[in-house]
């Protein structure tokens, strides 16, 4: 934490403002792998809180080759910090979404719903999303990302844990050979019709085809 | 030992203040990955190719070595090249501090967050919008106005502005400043077109 975070911190604080703490600890970095980063993370987050005074923590491990939160790694370690420290606190947690395809693809899709799936039920309370071709595209982000976000949590809610492993097992396979070639997918303006602000017809029909293969995967919409 | 108090924000300066002296290349090449395996090996953190963890066991595993590591390694500060300490007690009372529940944004747009315990049936608020992604000045409130719209959405996480009336929004410049009061207003502006106005940003 620099000076700068905590002097922000100190004037928040004394304004009574609700504050969120964002950190994303990357995997394959100084922490190491999974596991140690999982630990780092979860040191992290309860600092945020006992030493920072946050309300709400927003968590976000990234894979320090692929620059995204929804490789099998990252999906492991965002998995157990949460389920740690769900499990032994009452904190308000929250995790964002940084997919490697970009927005109309069915890639960009299946990665959001297999990280809503594992967010919702590690019982993470909040997710926020969705930063799309690693965040870093200008205009590349659209809110068909988020719907499909949100539907997939809503689905996930209340089934157990061995069944949501089986359907992200499902899910991350058909994505995970893509890596290396993404599909870069289309800008907010190619995607939305600027005036009228509804999705392109094209993007209805990737959505709907994501939805298949997700049904395929065992989610119930 | 009891902890005397609850730590807020002017105690952690004060520790940063005082705290040991360590470079950032030692912390971030010895210190942390130190400790972290160290943690590791200490607890049996082993994840195998499992995504969610069924072991209720290693969870709780993990979340002791957490603990342990925070009370081992502590928080390194860069500006003032110093790691603050903090013990057992002062974090579990830090814990209780915490809200368990909030309520985010105004009227009838405000959600509420609340500690869901495991997969409940209870969702989790769902947060729209670019996070912290690059956004070009005049499409930007079109943009957040689209994820306002969509029902699963109960509050915005804005983009970030390029520019600001045509100028690059440069890190420590003064347009950094009013690029982000503009994304501040672009964003209230785009609540309001989606009907939604009091929506937590």
């Amino acid at each position: 934490m620099d000076m700068s975070g905590l002097n922000m911190l100190a004037g928040w604080h004394g304004a009574g403002d609700i504050i969120m703490i964002e950190q994303m600890p990357i995997m394959g970095g100084y922490t190491g792998g999974p596991e140690e980063t999982a630990i780092c993370d979860v040191a992290a987050t309860i600092a945020s809180f006992a030493l920072f005074n946050c309300d709400i923590h927003l968590d976000g491990p990234i894979h320090i080759r692929w620059g995204t939160t929804t490789t099998r790694e990252t999906l492991q370690v965002a998995a157990h910090t949460a389920m740690a420290l769900d499990y032994n606190t009452d904190l308000l947690l929250g995790n964002q979404y940084y997919t490697l395809a970009g927005p109309c693809t069915e890639m960009c899709l299946l990665e959001t719903a297999a990280q809503a799936l594992v967010d919702t039920a590690s019982g993470r309370e909040l997710l926020s999303g969705v930063a799309s071709s690693k965040g870093t595209v200008q205009d590349k982000t659209t809110p068909m990302e988020a719907r499909i976000m949100g539907e997939a949590s809503m689905a996930a809610c209340g089934m157990s844990i061995p069944e949501i492993n089986r359907i992200v097992d499902n899910i991350v396979s058909r994505y995970e050979g893509n890596y290396l070639h993404p599909p870069t997918g289309k800008r907010f303006q190619e995607c939305y019709n600027i005036h009228d602000l509804v999705p392109s017809d094209e993007y209805l029909e990737t959505y709907d085809s994501a939805l298949r293969i997700l049904s395929d995967c065992g989610i119930d919409f | 030992m009891t902890a005397r108090n609850y730590i807020d924000v002017y105690e952690t300066y004060d520790r940063f203040a005082e705290g040991k002296k360590v470079s950032e290349k030692e912390w971030d090449y010895t210190i942390i990955p130190r400790n972290a395996q160290m943690m590791k090996e200490r607890y049996e953190i082993d994840f195998g190719r499992t995504i969610l963890p069924t072991d209720q066991d290693l969870v709780d595993r993990l979340f002791i070595a957490g603990v342990d590591m925070l009370i081992t390694t502590g928080i390194f500060n860069p500006d003032l090249g110093t790691a603050l300490s903090i013990e057992e007690d002062e974090i579990y009372e830090g814990l209780k501090m915490a809200p368990k529940k909030l309520k985010l944004g105004r009227g009838k747009d405000k959600c509420s967050c609340k500690a869901r315990r495991g997969n409940t049936l209870r969702k989790p608020v769902i947060q729209g919008g670019p996070t912290g992604a690059p956004v070009s000045e005049g499409i930007f409130t079109q943009m957040i106005e689209s994820y306002a719209q969509e029902p699963t959405v109960d509050t915005i996480v804005s983009g970030v502005l390029n520019t600001v009336d045509g100028h690059p929004a440069s890190t420590n410049t003064p347009w950094e400043i009013k690029a982000t009061m503009a994304e501040v207003r672009y964003n209230r502006e785009a609540t309001r077109r989606a009907g939604r106005p009091g929506m937590c940003i």
